[in-house]
């Protein structure tokens, strides 16, 4: 049990080692990573300074653009992740190791956590030196706790999306595209979410990415401490154990039926 | 204890239309340790079905299947520990990583800890001889520098039963030569060691293998020695026939007539030739080909009686040839 552990992290930190050696050997990588998004956060910031909006409403943004950087990486990143390791050859490849599939899923997430992590660090840096954001520095503990917390059940939550994408590829896909938009429009990216009816709000909090985004930004922003965050925090608390385990469950299926039906793709569609 | 032992095993794929084929059926074999066992058959004879099988890709339909006493389907992670896959033209790995970086990153994948990883890829590129591309990235790799690096995956864990499908698959005589000469040093170097391979090429098998089984249609139909294959036919005389023309067809013609279902045509367009295999059982019947050509308006140019090899075996029993070879 030890040993599968051990092998677990050693697999996840040497995909994760292939997923940023890799992924940042092209110079390129900059533009897509970081400017692309700095510029879409820049035009929501300078449209709410023409408008005179209050200094509060960047650091919401800004949090917003940070945040939502997580969430693409997730559909984007860790949802094509197994589709595009089957497709490369390197899936078959995996599972004749005994190395456990969690491990390299894993290392998807964190390789992916850090290239973002870098985006999201540049929006935040680029947002209080440019548009001049503020915060409040007695959040940030509670800020911190909520982010983990985020960021566990975000991944989770794109490890069961790998499977699904992995079995469904192109209609999953599309699903996935088809849902960017409401989701962008439910988290809050650019509004807090409380101007929305109780059943939508509901439904958006089912989502990790919008309870975080919520408490980040009181925390940050309005200087909420932990103990006024309770709730964002038991609810994330919540998810991650569920979504973990349907993580494990849908990868345990997904390589039974790679295994009976011969292929991992079934369903072309 | 075998290296490898199947059961009566069995594995079907639904076809469009919910027909089932048979990809294997009731396949026996025992593969004994320090043995080159060669997998022959033509195109979609089933044996990479085998291969994923034996490597816990793909579960049986029915019957059994150990890989050094372990169950394939109920100790899966046991198998994975101790065997590992080679396909010819396989491209695993990350294209933008050095073949070094690539290589490092399977040994992590069995748990080596991240120095002995690094000392273990040192000693593959030295035994393959990869010191000139192993700081090139995977995607600009040539095919036979691909192949060897291939190899090398496939050594990291120091598998005690090699499968290697298709090994020399697409590669000039230079590196096909240079990857038979290591798998006999393979074997050479670990007593213990098995190595299961597949191929088309005839003579790589005859080189290369203590014992062969030849599967045709998931079925295995011969097992043996090169040497005992060879013996099946000692009695059968193999004749050779060119007829003038382009006929594609002709070997079938030949079976329908009723003539012996061992034989093989190709036809040559430079020369303009149709060149004919056959295993007949005397030389009468021998004239009578003869003479069902002529009388048929073919032009036969030469007949000549051949010595038997390990193709005419795969001849006999299958009813074509192995590859366009
Ligand atoms: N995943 C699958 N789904 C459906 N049919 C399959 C699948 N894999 C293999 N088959 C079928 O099983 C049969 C055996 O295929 P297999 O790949 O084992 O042949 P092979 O001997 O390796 O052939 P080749 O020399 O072309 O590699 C073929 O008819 C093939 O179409
Ligand atoms: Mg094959």
């Amino acid at each position: 049990m030890r040993s599968r552990i051990t092998l677990l992290l050693k697999v996840a930190y040497a995909r994760a080692y292939v997923r940023i050696k890799g992924g940042n050997r092209e110079p390129s990588w900059v533009v897509w990573e970081i400017l692309l998004p700095l510029l879409a956060v820049a035009s929501v910031a300078y449209t709410y300074m023409i408008l005179g909006a209050p200094r509060e409403y960047i650091g919401f943004v800004v949090i917003g653009g940070a945040m939502i950087s997580y969430w693409f990486n997730v559909i984007w990143g860790m949802g094509n992740a197994l589709y595009w390791e089957k497709e490369t050859g390197n899936l078959e490849t995996f599972m004749i190791t005994p190395a456990p599939l969690e491990g390299l899923l894993l290392g998807m997430a964190l390789g992916g956590m850090f290239n973002t992590t870098l985006r999201a660090l540049s929006i935040v840096l680029v947002g209080t030196m440019a548009f001049k954001a503020s915060f409040n520095p007695s959040g940030l503990p509670a800020a911190f706790l909520i982010f983990v917390l985020t960021m566990v059940a975000l991944y989770s939550l794109g490890m069961c999306i790998a499977s699904i994408f992995l079995m469904y590829s192109r209609s999953g896909w599309r699903a996935a595209e088809v849902l960017q938009e409401p989701i962008m429009f439910l988290s809050g990216l650019y509004y807090p979410i409380s101007i929305f009816p109780t059943l939508i709000q509901l439904l958006a909090s089912s989502i990790p990415l919008t309870i975080g985004m919520d408490g980040i930004r009181r925390s940050l922003l309005l200087g909420y401490n932990l103990y006024d965050l309770r709730f964002h925090v038991i609810s994330l608390s919540v998810m991650i154990p569920v979504l973990a385990y349907l993580a494990k469950r849908m990868l345990r299926y997904m390589e039974l039926r790679a295994k009976v039906e011969g292929r991992l793709t079934l369903r072309w569609m | 204890m075998y290296s490898i032992e199947t059961i009566e095993l069995s594995r079907t794929f639904k076809r469009n239309k919910g027909r089932l084929i048979y990809a294997l059926r009731d396949v026996n074999i025992k593969v004994r340790k320090g043995e080159i066992f060669g997998l022959l058959g033509p195109n979609g004879a089933g044996k990479t079905t085998l291969i994923r099988i034996l490597a816990t890709l793909l579960l049986p339909t029915s019957g059994k299947a150990y890989v050094l006493g372990y169950d394939v389907v109920g100790e899966a992670n046991k198998v994975r520990e101790v065997i590992n896959v080679v396909s010819g033209g396989e491209r695993s790995g990350y294209g933008i990583m050095t073949v070094k970086e690539n290589l490092w990153y399977f040994t992590q994948l069995y748990g080596l800890s991240r120095r002995d990883g690094w000392r273990k890829v040192r000693e593959l590129i030295e035994l393959l001889g990869m010191e000139d591309f192993a700081d090139i990235r995977l995607n600009r790799l040539s095919t036979g520098m691909i192949q060897k690096y291939n190899l090398a995956r496939g050594l990291i864990n120091d598998p005690k039963v090699l499968f290697l499908d298709e090994p020399t698959l697409g590669l000039d005589v230079e590196v096909a030569k240079y990857i038979r000469r290591l798998i006999r040093k393979l074997i050479k170097e670990d007593p213990e060691r098995t190595i299961f391979l597949t191929t088309h090429y005839m003579a790589e098998a005859e080189e290369l293998c203590d014992r062969i089984a030849i599967i045709h249609k998931g079925r295995i139909v011969a097992l043996g020695s090169p040497e005992q294959l060879k013996k099946m036919i000692c009695d059968e005389l193999v004749y050779k026939l060119e007829v003038k023309g382009i006929y594609s067809k002709l070997g079938e013609r030949l079976k329908e007539a009723g003539f012996s279902k061992a034989v093989s045509s190709k036809s040559d367009i430079t020369t303009g030739l149709t060149s004919l295999r056959m295993v007949l059982s005397s030389e009468e019947e021998a004239e009578e080909v003869v003479k069902w050509l002529i009388g048929s308006g073919y032009k036969v140019i030469s007949i000549s009686k051949v010595e038997p090899s390990l193709e005419d075996v795969f001849l006999k029993l299958v009813g074509g040839k192995l590859s366009e070879e």
